[in-house]
């Protein structure tokens, strides 16, 4: 309890409420202009925080991340273009509901609906982290390779690529964290003769390349895509009868935001598809979806933002993100020397109570600045493509030299632009590597530590009754689906038969 | 617009590059400095990326024969170009960082459609100024020299 307070009490410096105030507004910025999502944002402007304090820095990158999340409703719903991939279902029923001249009330359900997920899945965030850590306060090394392998099979089913690509993206991601001095034995790996490369690659140039420059060399192919706007009438909050309609939406997406946001690696997209999904199939009139039912809005939205708070639940309590953008924070926090997992609750409780404190504001910030800065961020969305990523480009690379004032770093946030762009192009999605990147160390560490404590004999593991748990949870994420599709296409006469 | 084409090449192509990729790296791995047996602590430090890229090779063979070909999207000229300018900008930014980011952003914005001057100074001459003395002046970065930098630096 007096760490609870003692982290509202970081939050009452006007500096940090004000550096808040400014991180929602640059958030739902981001969140609103399409190109850019909250994973890209944080990684563009993780750099900018360097020489704050652990406490602003980690606050203003987890705001971006909940309002940017937010704010790709605005232009999904204006615009018929989500913002963020997790907005995709939003614009389902969003943008016909603006087309027949319900912009105002569609908006105003989004903003709703995303405030009530975002502060009910902190409110478990803040009950859930805590006691989680408690329980992994007595893993051993074992245990924690399993539950990482266990994160890292997650991956499967993250970003746009298959199951088997994604898992090459993220065992990709695993290689390059073996690149630098091994810490067990302190000899030089994959160096090539770099001194620069001692020390591994940095988290920060990768991820500003693989989002931030890859996603450059994809815009470029797509200029000729044309946006056009719905006008917009006066914003208004939904009506009683909106809300009697769709509370029981709003509290059941939130539980399955929270739900999906606090399994590995899983993040807002996959939760508002399951939030709309559901909020279908309990509908009274399921017709209606897609034709600008307003449960659909509120299914997706509570959804997506709930996830932001499920997401940072493993991501604090044992150092596994919870989703993409969650890596990039959990970066953010390693970059200024914090350690995330079991600790945290006890060695820096003040600090992630703060953390969850800033985030319950932003979701309160972002109901007022989304409703009333609407029309204002759709505008945004229209700043010529042509002057928008160049000066991206250029925060990108003065980002990418900034954290350690390497031109080194420059060249690897290039070569993993072209590399990020490829692997895209191909279906590899970069998603699953960099969330490799940031594992790799910590799973061979685990490993190594393991052979050591069950003196090399590595089928010993399974004898232990957690870490079984986890490989049976890792062999589930990586075949059961393919098992199950099995399944399920030799019973679907349909599919069969070829019709 | 966008063309589709089958593409089958590629179909085998990025997996055999990866097979060839994983072979050259575990050829890498063979000449990592080993430690003696009494001071191992578990594991050699070539053990861990062998097992990561046997089963990247693993994955990709998988991929080569389960994999169908999927239409797609040839690459628009624009976006060559674009990797032009990337490898421009590189080759510029070994004389001046700020040189470099200036031409490449006018350039950018050039080939993807603006014309008017005043928006090509914006995106090529006020914002990496603003950028420059932003991180200058609040986060004290101190910028490689180069033949504008050392205008500021002396």
């Amino acid at each position: 309890m007096d760490d609870a307070l003692l982290g509202l009490m970081a939050l009452s410096d006007p500096y940090l409420l004000l550096l808040l105030v400014f991180a929602t507004l640059g958030g739902v910025l981001i969140g609103a202009l399409p190109g850019l999502n909250a994973t890209t944002g944080v990684a563009l402007l993780l750099p900018f925080t360097i020489t704050m304090q652990p406490i602003p820095a980690i606050a203003v990158l987890t705001t971006i991340y909940c309002a940017a999340t937010f704010a790709g409703a605005i232009t999904a719903i204006l615009i018929n273009t989500p913002g963020t991939s997790a907005s995709a279902t939003t614009c389902l029923d969003g943008y016909p509901m603006a087309q027949r001249g319900e912009a105002g009330r569609a908006l105003g359900m989004a903003a709703v609906s995303s405030t009530i997920g975002g502060i009910i899945s902190v409110i478990c965030l803040m009950l859930a982290a805590p006691m989680l850590s408690r329980a992994a306060y007595y893993f051993a090394p074992p245990e924690y390779f399993a539950l990482t392998l266990f994160g890292l099979s997650m991956l499967a089913s993250v970003g746009e690529g298959t199951p088997v690509k994604n898992i090459i993206s993220g065992a990709f991601g695993v290689l390059l964290a073996t690149v630098g001095i091994d810490l067990l034995t302190s000899i030089d790996r994959f160096t090539f003769g770099f001194n620069e490369l001692s020390e591994g690659i940095g988290f920060v140039p990768v991820m500003i390349g693989v989002f931030g420059i890859s996603e450059l060399l994809v815009q470029a192919g797509q200029l000729d895509i044309v946006r056009k706007q719905v006008i917009m009438k006066k914003i208004k909050l939904p009506s009683k009868a909106d809300y009697k309609k769709v509370w029981k939406t709003i509290l059941r997406s939130s539980g399955i935001g929270t739900f999906i946001g606090i399994l590995p690696a899983e993040g807002a997209t996959v939760a508002s598809m399951i939030g709309y999904n559901e909020a279908k199939r309990w509908s009274k009139t399921p017709e209606d979806f897609g034709k600008g039912a307003i449960e659909g809005i509120a299914g997706s939205e509570a959804a997506n933002n709930a996830a932001t708070g499920g997401a940072m639940v493993p991501t604090l309590a044992l150092g596994i993100p919870g989703s993409p953008t969650a890596a990039v924070i959990l970066a953010g926090m390693m970059v200024h020397g914090l350690r995330p997992g079991p600790t945290m609750f006890t060695e820096q409780a003040e600090f992630a109570f703060a953390i969850f404190w800033s985030m319950m504001l932003v979701n309160i910030l972002f109901f007022f600045i989304g409703l009333y800065g609407a029309k204002f961020f759709a505008r945004i969305t229209f700043i010529p493509t042509q002057i928008l990523w160049p000066v991206v480009f250029i925060f990108s690379i003065v980002g990418a030299y900034a954290l350690d004032q390497s031109m080194f770093d420059v060249w690897i946030a290039v070569g993993f632009g072209f590399i990020g762009f490829m692997m895209r192009r191909h279906g590899y999605s970069v998603v699953p590597m960099a969330i490799g990147l940031i594992l790799g160390g910590m799973l061979e560490t685990r490993f190594g530590q393991s052979m050591v404590m069950l003196d090399e004999q590595w089928w010993m593991m399974v004898t232990r009754p957690l870490t079984a748990f986890f490989l049976i949870l890792t062999a589930l994420a990586l075949f059961g689906p393919m098992v199950w599709s099995k399944l399920f296409t030799q019973r679907d006469p349909m599919k069969s038969s070829g019709e | 617009m966008n063309k589709l084409s089958m593409n089958d090449k590629s179909r085998w192509l990025v997996p055999l590059l990866i097979c060839i990729f994983c072979a050259l790296t575990y050829w890498q791995t063979t000449q990592f400095e080993t430690v003696p047996e009494i001071l191992k602590r578990g594991t050699q430090p070539s053990d861990f990326p062998q097992m990561v890229l046997v089963l990247i090779a693993a994955l990709a063979m998988l991929i080569l024969f389960k994999d169908r070909p999927k239409p797609m999207m040839k690459l628009e000229p624009k976006v060559l170009k674009t990797m032009g300018l990337l490898v421009g900008f590189t080759l510029l930014a070994e004389i001046d960082l700020f040189l470099g980011l200036g031409i490449f952003a006018a350039s950018l914005s050039y080939l993807w459609g603006e014309k008017r001057i005043i928006a090509l100074l914006f995106a090529g001459v006020v914002v990496p100024i603003l950028i420059f003395f932003f991180f200058d002046f609040i986060f004290e970065i101190r910028f490689p020299k180069g033949i504008l930098t050392n205008i500021w630096y002396g």
